[in-house]
């Protein structure tokens, strides 16, 4: 009887240990830990995704690149010609007009906002704590069939046509290897305003020791999304610094320039 | 303690015993839905019922909509546009409450709409979101129904008044004020008189939050009648924050009230509006105090503001004006001198139910209607519809079988529509045509002909509409010689055959049946219903204000259902419990509900499915929430009716007033309840709810289109929402679930021709339904999510040529990949800006295909087919010449490609030690494509492979064969590429570059 009594209050403790285990910041640990540990990540640099997306029957290839600080771009290659857009170099956003073909700068604000997430690399939660993000764990939720943990993100308030708007976004992990494999977060701006974003992630596979997962699917919540499939990842990619660099065109020159000349 | 542990034990080893007992024959099918998804079509150019409108404390971009049935929508652009934030919960709002001093965070929705018309909902509680909405909690007030207000306290958020309006079918002692002051964690019923008394408004002083103003409301609906007003109604005031209430009637009417409105005056806190539904007519209307509440006088008694008061008491003061004030009613009314004289509202769809004055002009307001929201920009004189609230209330829907096929449906308060399935850019407002007035219900087409049979409440006119001479006649049945009064219900049903394509049937307390579209009618039954006489006297419904709307009207035939198997089967079910059947086309009936095991009497019959798959066997809907019964009820029959078996487990949440049957799979089976939709695999053993874009809305009736297996649900609150061919789910099985993968069948997809023009001006603002997608459809199961390792689709023909390679789903469940049945595009030549035409990717040829998914390391194959569209009316050679010219340049563009690769390549090579040869390649390169110029305005002249290009790009866009006119373009085009060819090749010898390492045409392509 007494080994009984012992066994079902290891059993109940046992139980409501386990349902309460789980703590938002052991599931980031084991999350960096399961995809090459807090070291590796830590030592990443920078990202380079080779992937495609494919568009009623259209195939358009796409080269993803991130650095460390902030610095990013995304070359779209269409008929031999390589179009940039989301171009930073931690200071100016920008990207080329499909029509003309140049390059133009994006709106100051989107910049602003841009530049907060250039401690975002490689991922927002490495070391959220010091970059005074705050991350809550919110229960458990099913989502594409799989158990999740849901966690609430939470970063520096970004500003929404002209008004500060807090900037967060909800990380399901899945439980069994905890890794994020949804993503949503509100649609701050432009005609979905209002609207969730969701983000799939998938494919999880190994490079030089971290795992990242290889297909990505992004759209609108409940409405389907666009896939991406990312052939090849290199890591700590060798990028000339000009590759980011707005290429000037215009007069910068001030009217009391002018008049001096 | 011992027998505790002895519990315990046994709960433990029995628990897993138990389940495993259970899952021998059911199929759960919670998280195997995976790729199905709801489509939202709405429509939103009728809108539906708001309920209440409020605004943000200190962004005035910021609006929130509770509606009827539909949810809570919020606009971050003052009105604009709206976005639905509540679709997991409860659709039927009664108030929504943004806290004042945490605005952007904390937000609360008290669900149950309170203008309690008959074919209003229920709520199941309050409910709080810390986060602007993403994710919700419930804090309680599950039997509360209808929650009419919530106040937040402005100086401390944790201290909340809620007034509970409760149950309005049966007594419940959760109604009255409650208080918290821990922000809900728990609460304290402040002011609560009786069973049958809520409380309907709630108001607070904003300058003294400790004083507090209530309306209590006596109410009571059944099926059959409405009564408002009694003793208890009253209007209490607190000065204690709640404490101790006290009535204030100085000035008030004398005798029994009905349902007051409370407004205080936010400018000026001493004055109060009520409006008073009362005894006497020339003592009901506007009333107000100067002094807090301590004196009232009466000031107008105008029809706009005694008109129906259970719909309409709402009053709502101008934040800056104590002497503007907006009463809702027919037409809205608002006074700009304190309450003595009211002008209507602007044009704007009737029965206005709440006003938001915009917080910072209030010239700016915002009204919530029987028809959604408006606002207006002068004070009210001119009203404008916000036009993506897709929130219409349908009673019922049926399909046709066009291609794409329609969708009928009448709607609450907003007559009955037509509207496709599909259209070019989106199915939009304009796409909806009107098919009949007043409140619509029931809608068919004939199932040959071009006719179009409507009706209105209470079968007022049932219209028999000829789309094509545009003749409109009403068809209703009419007492004859000997016959009593008919009684047909609010909402009378009416039925198509499924055998004679010109009867059809309606129901009064009798079967009508007509075998001439509605010319002539025979009753074919004896009064089917209980005929009970108590519930007939509906000239005395409403209370203090009679109210015969025909709405209460009862003892009626509810539910017809002809059996598709044999004519003479007839199922006819009463609104008043009884289900009567006959086997003879109507020379005997049968009464076969008398005692079914846990069905309480007279139940209402909500619907009726005879089965496709057996005459015997039919499922019948109960639903007893008009008598405040709120459980689920669904029986199967496999023997006429002489037994029923109940098919509800306890996975069902909410009454329920619809089931559809599969046409293929007799187990699979889908409930609509008043909080969305369940669907069982296992034909009733276990139900899972389907949440997929699909909101927790009241769903009133459901079809399945026969050809396109579509599942089409009308909802009172969301409009219609179309479940895209649900054939994937008739094929799971228990044993298909352990496969790692199992591949679904598909039917041959037609590689549809049509096409058409959006024409999308005007729907920016606009709600624009999705259309389903024309792909073809690589289904699959995956019994797991796939999370880790590369996962991969390709397509293939049957000799093992890659076609193409397609992005698989992931998802637990079911997995649909759509394939558009092309190939990608040609690599085209570099120039100097875009050749657009050669972004053009062709389709395949008909035939047979094979998808290969790869997944760690081992691969599936499922074999698919294409087929041409034969409305194209084009031959075989026709689709062969096509395909192989549009292949012939598709190939051409590639070799051009490669051409200029070249090129460019020996250019570099040359440019500096040849000169010569570096300029006539040049000189070439500028005939081959553009080079200078820009992708807009300043284009170049187009060159070879932009002409190539357009020419490519419209033999492959076109439906048809190529013309006499392409053909001879293409001599053309062959001929300059011809020469280019071998000018080049003369050039290439010239430059002597033997040595230049170049990709070879295959590396060039596939690089």
């Amino acid at each position: 009887m007494k080994t009984l009594k012992l066994l079902l209050l290891t059993l109940i403790i046992g139980f409501s240990f386990n349902a309460n285990a789980q703590t938002a910041d052991e599931i980031i640990e084991n999350y960096f830990e399961n995809t090459g540990g807090i070291d590796n990540w830590e030592k990443v640099e920078g990202i380079k995704m080779y992937a495609k997306i494919n568009q009623n029957g259209m195939e358009i290839p796409l080269e993803i690149t991130q650095l460390k600080g902030g610095k990013q771009m995304t070359v779209i290659n269409f008929q031999g010609k390589e179009i940039k857009q989301g171009v930073f170099d931690g200071e100016t956003l920008w990207g080329i007009n499909f029509m003309t073909q140049k390059a133009e700068k994006n709106d100051k604000e989107t910049t602003d906002n841009m530049k907060l997430e250039k401690n975002d690399f490689p991922d927002p939660f490495l070391n959220y704590k010091a970059k005074n993000y705050s991350v809550e764990l919110l229960g458990k939720e099913t989502i594409d069939g799989a158990e999740t943990f849901k966690l609430k993100l939470v970063k520096e308030p970004i500003t929404v046509d002209g008004k500060k708007e807090e900037n967060i976004s909800y990380y399901y992990f899945d439980t069994e290897n905890f890794v994020p494999i949804v993503v949503h977060s509100e649609i701050r701006s432009g005609q979905f305003k209002g609207q969730v974003s969701e983000a799939k992630m998938s494919d999880y596979q190994e490079v030089d020791g971290i795992y990242f997962p290889y297909s990505l699917t992004q759209g609108i919540k409940g409405q389907g999304g666009q896939p991406i499939n990312i052939d090849k990842i290199e890591l700590n990619p060798k990028i000339d610094d000009s590759a980011f660099t707005f290429p000037e065109e215009t007069e910068t020159t001030t009217p009391a320039e002018e008049t001096k000349k | 303690m011992k027998n505790l542990l002895f519990t315990l034990l046994l709960s433990i080893l029995i628990v897993p015993l138990f389940l495993n007992a259970q899952t021998t024959d059911t199929i759960k099918a919670k998280d195997l839905f995976g790729d199905l998804k709801a489509r939202h079509i709405g429509p939103a150019l009728m809108s539906g019922r708001i309920n209440d409108m409020e605004t943000h404390p200190t962004n005035p971009r910021i609006i929130y909509a509770g509606t009827a049935g539909g949810g809570v929508w919020k606009s971050n652009d003052s009105g604009t546009t709206f976005n639905s934030i509540f679709d997991e919960y409860c659709q039927s709002i009664g108030a929504v409450a943004v806290d004042p001093n945490e605005p952007d965070n904390v937000i609360y929705v008290g669900t149950g709409e309170t203008w309690t018309r008959n074919s209003v909902s229920i709520g199941d509680g309050l409910y709080k979101t810390t986060d602007g909405g993403s994710t919700w909690n419930k804090i309680g007030f599950e039997k509360s129904e209808r929650i009419a207000n919530i106040i937040i306290n402005p100086k401390n958020s944790k201290e909340i008044y809620l007034a509970v309006l409760g149950a309005l079918w049966s007594d419940s002692d959760e109604r009255g004020v409650y208080k918290t002051i821990d922000g809900g964690a728990t609460w304290e019923k402040v002011l609560y008189i009786n069973p049958k008394t809520g409380c309907a408004d709630l108001a607070i002083d904003p300058s003294n939050p400790n004083i507090l103003y209530a309306s209590m409301w006596e109410f009571r609906r059944t099926a059959w009648s409405f009564e408002s007003g009694g003793e208890n109604s009253a209007l209490y005031k607190s000065v204690d924050a709640g404490k101790t209430w006290n009535k204030i009637h100085n000035g008030f009417p004398k005798g029994k009230l009905g349902r007051l409105a409370i407004a205080v005056a936010p400018s000026d806190p001493n004055v109060l509006y009520t409006v008073i539904e009362a005894e006497k007519d020339n003592r009901k209307g506007l009333y107000r105090s100067d002094d807090a509440g301590k004196n009232w006088k009466q000031l107008n008694n105008d029809f706009g503001i005694t008109v129906r008061p259970f719909y309409f008491s709402r009053l709502v003061v101008d934040p800056k004006n104590p002497d503007v004030i907006v009463k809702g009613g027919l037409t809205g009314s608002i006074s700009r001198d304190g309450g003595k004289t009211f002008k209507d509202l602007g044009n704007m769809h009737s029965d206005i139910h709440d006003i938001a004055f915009a917080i910072n002009d209030s010239d700016i307001l915002y009204a919530g209607t029987d028809g959604g929201v408006y606002r207006s920009w002068n004070g009210g004189t001119t009203m404008e519809i916000v036009e993506n609230l897709p929130l219409s209330q349908f009673y019922h829907v049926s399909v046709d079988n066009e291609e794409p096929y329609n969708i009928y449906g009448g709607l609450q308060d907003n007559g009955s529509w037509y509207g496709p399935s599909r259209s070019s850019g989106g199915i939009k407002a304009k796409d909806w045509k009107s098919i009949g007035g007043g409140d619509g219900f029931r809608v068919y087409k004939h199932p040959t002909k071009s006719i179009i049979y409507s009706e209105m409440q209470g079968a007022a006119n049932v219209w028999r509409y000829d789309v094509d001479k545009k003749l409109i006649k009403t068809i209703q049945p009419l007492p004859k010689k000997g016959d009593p009064k008919l009684r047909f219900n609010w909402n009378a049903p009416i039925a198509i055959s499924n055998f004679k394509p010109d009867r059809i049937y309606i129901g009064s307390q009798f079967l009508h049946k007509s075998e001439n579209m509605g010319d002539t009618w025979k009753i074919i039954s004896p009064d089917l219903s209980t005929n009970d006489k108590a519930k007939q006297e509906q000239e005395n419904s409403g209370g203090l204000s009679i109210d015969n709307s025909g709405a209460e009207n009862h003892t009626t035939i509810f539910t017809i259902a002809e059996s598709p198997i044999d004519e003479n089967i007839i199922w006819v079910g009463t609104d008043d419990g009884n289900v009567q059947v006959t086997t003879n086309g109507g020379k005997s009936w049968v009464n076969t509900s008398t005692d079914i095991s846990g069905l309480p009497k007279n139940t209402w019959v909500y619907h009726i499915e005879a089965s496709s798959h057996d005459k015997a066997t039919a499922h019948a809907v109960f639903e007893g929430h008009t008598t405040g019964d709120m459980k689920p009820y669904t029986y199967k029959t496999m023997d006429y009716g002489k037994t029923w078996t109940n098919i509800i487990t306890e996975d069902v949440i909410g009454f329920v007033r619809n089931i559809q049957e599969d046409y293929e799979n007799p187990n699979l089976l889908f409930l609509g309840t008043e909080f969305g939709l369940y669907i069982t695999l296992d034909g009733g053993n276990s139900w899972s709810k389907f949440t997929n874009n699909m909101p927790s809305a009241a769903i009133h009736f459901i079809d399945l289109h026969k050809k396109t297996n579509d599942l089409v649900i009308a909802t009172h609150g969301r409009g219609i929402i179309i479940i895209d061919d649900i054939s994937p789910l008739r094929e799971i099985t228990p044993e298909m679930m352990k496969e790692k993968v199992h591949f679904l069948n598909s039917k041959p997809t037609i590689m549809v021709d049509q096409g058409g023009f959006s024409g999308n001006f005007g729907s920016e603002t606009q709600f624009v339904g999705a259309n389903p997608t024309r792909a073809a459809q690589i289904k699959y199961f995956l019994p797991k999510r796939h999370t880790f390792g590369k996962m991969t689709l390709e397509i293939q023909d049957l000799e093992g040529n890659k076609i193409t390679t397609l992005s698989p789903g992931k998802s637990k469940g079911i997995n649909i990949v759509n394939w558009p049945y092309s190939i990608k595009q040609p690599k085209a030549a570099k120039g100097k800006t875009f050749s657009f035409g050669s972004f053009t990717s062709p389709r395949v040829k008909a035939g047979k295909y094979k998808a290969i998914l790869t997944k760690s390391k081992e691969t599936y194959e499922h074999e698919f087919e294409v087929v041409y569209d034969e409305r194209t009316g084009l031959s075989k050679s026709d689709r062969e010449l096509k395909y192989n010219t549009t292949m012939e340049m598709y190939d051409m563009t590639q070799e051009l490609a490669y051409m200029v690769y070249e090129l460019d390549a020996i250019y570099e090579e040359t440019k500096d030690d040849n000169k010569k040869i570096a300029a006539d390649l040049k000189e070439l390169k500028e005939t081959l494509v553009i080079t200078t110029g820009d992708n807009y305005v300043g284009s170049a002249e187009p060159q070879l492979r932009e002409k190539m290009a357009d020419l490519y790009s419209k033999i492959a866009g076109s439906y048809d064969k190529p013309s006499d006119a392409e053909l001879d373009n293409l001599v053309v085009i062959e001929d300059r590429f011809n020469k280019a060819k071998k000018d080049f090749e003369k050039l290439k010898k010239k430059a002597k570059v033997d040595d230049l390492e170049l990709k070879t045409f295959d590396e060039f392509i596939n690089e």
